[in-house]
């Protein structure tokens, strides 16, 4: 029998379909459907300024708006061949681990609240709130940040957003340790959560599914160690791992992944403290500035001598590894504009790791993915 | 670097019957002490410094919760003053909300037009006043916009001016213009002196200046008015592109002094 979870889901927050076929119990096959929420980003972005994309890049993942503004603008950078100022690239970086603390911190609330606790999705929610905070005092708004332009960023952080944030991060650590004490120690969550959704390595990377699932399953597969994008090649951590590939596997590595963040975002804080400088690059042409004059006939925008080229750009973001091609031909819109979305991968695997368990098993499997289903519809 | 599964599970440890949920109790209780997160928003505002100074002491949370900062991007606030009509925000628009309408303080024939906004479309991404080359459109910190009707979604230039009278915190941040930014040419062979980019010129920075006219042939007849040419004050050019679209000769265009 097929059973339609969804469209409206507990466990997510957009809408997708997951097609059961049970037999008693038993999960017998799963056909995802996705697609609700699709808006075409790619297309829209081909009728943008390569800056005003960065508006849609907030509404495609909503707990993780920052880590794919700059995936997006580091592939527009390339392609238009812009240099970016070094103090730039480092705010990208301690923003993209500040999302992914609050990413995960997100995830954290909404899978417990899925496998039946509440007084975690509390605690989560509350922690977010400061993340949310802290990046209010820089960009200026709590979800849609509008951060990134080609070339660098809008604005340089804020007097005493250093102080701030490092407190933010001390009062963090001990949360995480709370969070563990909930869930580690709680029976329900290890009766509910043990050998469930199991996949291995080799499975993982025949379906392309990338992030904490694949590193759950053994892999230290990370972007930033293995492909170093921004500066995480000067900054010291650990790729988190665990070996069992089941859904608290996903929970150990997830929680071992804030605290890296952590520690990547006190040495950013550092970094950024003794290097004061430009945060948008200054040789950038006319039309690549903040407002967006008509450039007159058509023919005139044609003749213009800005060089052609491609940019591709990956991103370890906190679901899996994201990337984005984009083709510039010398005009002021991109020619085209192609996201991967790491949900839309793991999402699709739904049938590998879900046939074989139980009805009343799927909240804490399909919580364990992560999804953002703006993200996978786009 | 997998954190490690607790060897034990409560219910095997026999000191832990006892003691886990006695300590866990014992800290709930004293959490019952503590402010809860929880903000009666209509009541209890985060605008207010010593509201969130009480609540981040009390809740012993290391900064004060959902504060607005200055360059929050809410409600917008115009200087209908110093509102040049040179467009910029609706060029900037992603969302083109903003419609350039007009208001009492020009002269007839070039009637002065300022930005109003349509909130039900406003995405407050705050390209618009990135753009605005004089500071004359900023956004504000104000962010209740609740209203039982969608016409009044809508804010006139106006209402938006009214904003800016009650003083509102404002975005301080503005965007340095970029150093080698493009300049309006001419493609002097084409233009034929019809002033029409002097007249639109919201920065009256375009000057027609009398040209040597190229002498007529014996017998050809000379035109009749004097031969002049734009020449455009860089220093004083917001880039808006104004001249560029009312040209009729399209002789005008964006580029590089060699």
């Amino acid at each position: 029998m097929w059973v339609n979870m969804g469209p409206q889901h507990p466990m997510t927050h957009g809408l997708w379909n997951l097609k059961v076929r049970i037999d008693g119990e038993i999960i017998v096959d799963a056909d995802p459907e996705m697609g609700y929420l699709h808006r075409g980003i790619e297309k829209i972005s081909e009728d943008r300024h390569y800056n005003e994309v960065v508006t849609l890049m907030d509404r495609t993942c909503y707990v993780a708006g920052l880590s794919w503004e700059t995936l997006y603008i580091t592939a527009a950078e390339a392609a238009l061949h812009i240099e970016v100022p070094e103090r730039a690239r480092w705010i990208r970086m301690l923003t993209d681990e500040l999302q992914r603390i609050g990413s995960h911190v997100m995830w954290y609330a909404a899978f417990v609240q899925d496998i039946g606790l509440m007084t975690p999705f509390l605690y989560g929610m509350r922690d977010r709130d400061l993340i949310l905070d802290l990046f209010q005092s820089f960009t200026g708004a709590r979800m849609t940040y509008e951060y990134n332009r080609v070339g660098g960023v809008r604005n340089d952080l804020p007097n005493g957003f250093t102080d701030r944030a490092r407190k933010v991060m001390d009062w963090l650590m001990p949360r995480f340790d709370e969070y563990d004490a909930l869930c580690l120690g709680s029976d329900i969550f290890h009766r509910r959560c043990d050998d469930l959704g199991r996949l291995s390595a080799t499975e993982c990377i025949d379906l392309g599914i990338t992030g904490p699932m694949l590193r759950s399953a053994g892999l230290a597969r990370d972007l930033r160690k293995d492909r170093p994008y921004h500066r995480y090649d000067q900054v010291d951590f650990d790729v988190a791992t665990a070996t069992a590939g089941d859904v608290t596997a996903r929970y150990l590595v997830r929680m071992e992944e804030l605290r890296q963040s952590v520690r990547i975002v006190r040495q950013c804080l550092d970094w950024l403290d003794k290097h004061p400088g430009s945060v948008l690059a200054q040789e950038l042409p006319r039309w690549l500035g903040a407002p967006y004059a008509p450039v007159g006939a058509e023919g005139y925008l044609l003749k213009r001598r800005y060089p052609s080229g491609t940019g591709f750009s990956a991103v370890e973001e906190p679901h899996g590894e994201a990337q984005a091609y984009v083709v510039n031909t010398g005009g002021e819109h991109p020619y085209r504009v192609k996201f991967r979305s790491p949900v839309f991968a793991n999402m699709s695997g739904a049938k590998s790791y879900l046939v074989g368990y139980h009805v009343a098993d799927i909240p804490p499997i399909m919580g364990s993915v992560d999804i953002c289903v703006g993200e996978v519809d786009r | 670097m997998a954190a490690s599964k607790p060897e034990k599970r409560p219910e095997e440890r026999p000191t832990g019957l006892v003691w886990k949920p006695l300590t866990t109790a014992a800290r709930q209780f004293a959490k019952s002490f503590v402010r809860p997160s929880t903000i009666l928003y209509p009541y209890e505002r985060l605008e207010d410094p010593k509201f969130r100074e009480k609540v981040a002491v009390e809740s012993g949370r290391p900064i004060g919760v959902g504060e607005i900062w200055d360059n929050y991007r809410g409600v917008h606030a115009l200087n209908i003053a110093t509102c040049i009509s040179c467009n910029l925000c609706a060029f900037s628009c992603p969302d083109l909300c903003i419609d350039m309408v007009t208001v009492p303080g020009g002269d007839p024939k070039h009637p002065k037009k300022c930005p109003q906004i349509d909130y039900g479309k406003c995405s407050y991404c705050g390209f618009c006043s990135d753009a605005c080359p004089e500071g004359c459109l900023t956004m504000t910190t104000h962010y209740e916009l609740s209203t039982p009707k969608r016409s009044e979604m809508v804010y006139s230039p106006q209402r938006l001016f009214e904003n800016y009278q009650h003083k509102l915190p404002m975005n301080p941040i503005r965007l340095a213009r970029p150093a080698n930014e493009d300049a309006i040419l001419l493609d002097a062979p084409l233009c034929i002196g019809c002033n029409a980019c002097a007249r639109d010129c919201p920065t009256n920075c375009i000057t027609m200046l009398d040209v040597a006219k190229p002498t007529a042939k014996p017998g050809e007849k000379l035109p009749r008015r004097i031969w002049k040419e734009p020449v455009v004050n860089d220093s004083d050019c917001v880039r808006c592109g104004t001249c560029i679209s009312v040209c009729p000769k399209e002789c005008l265009f964006w580029g590089t002094h060699k």
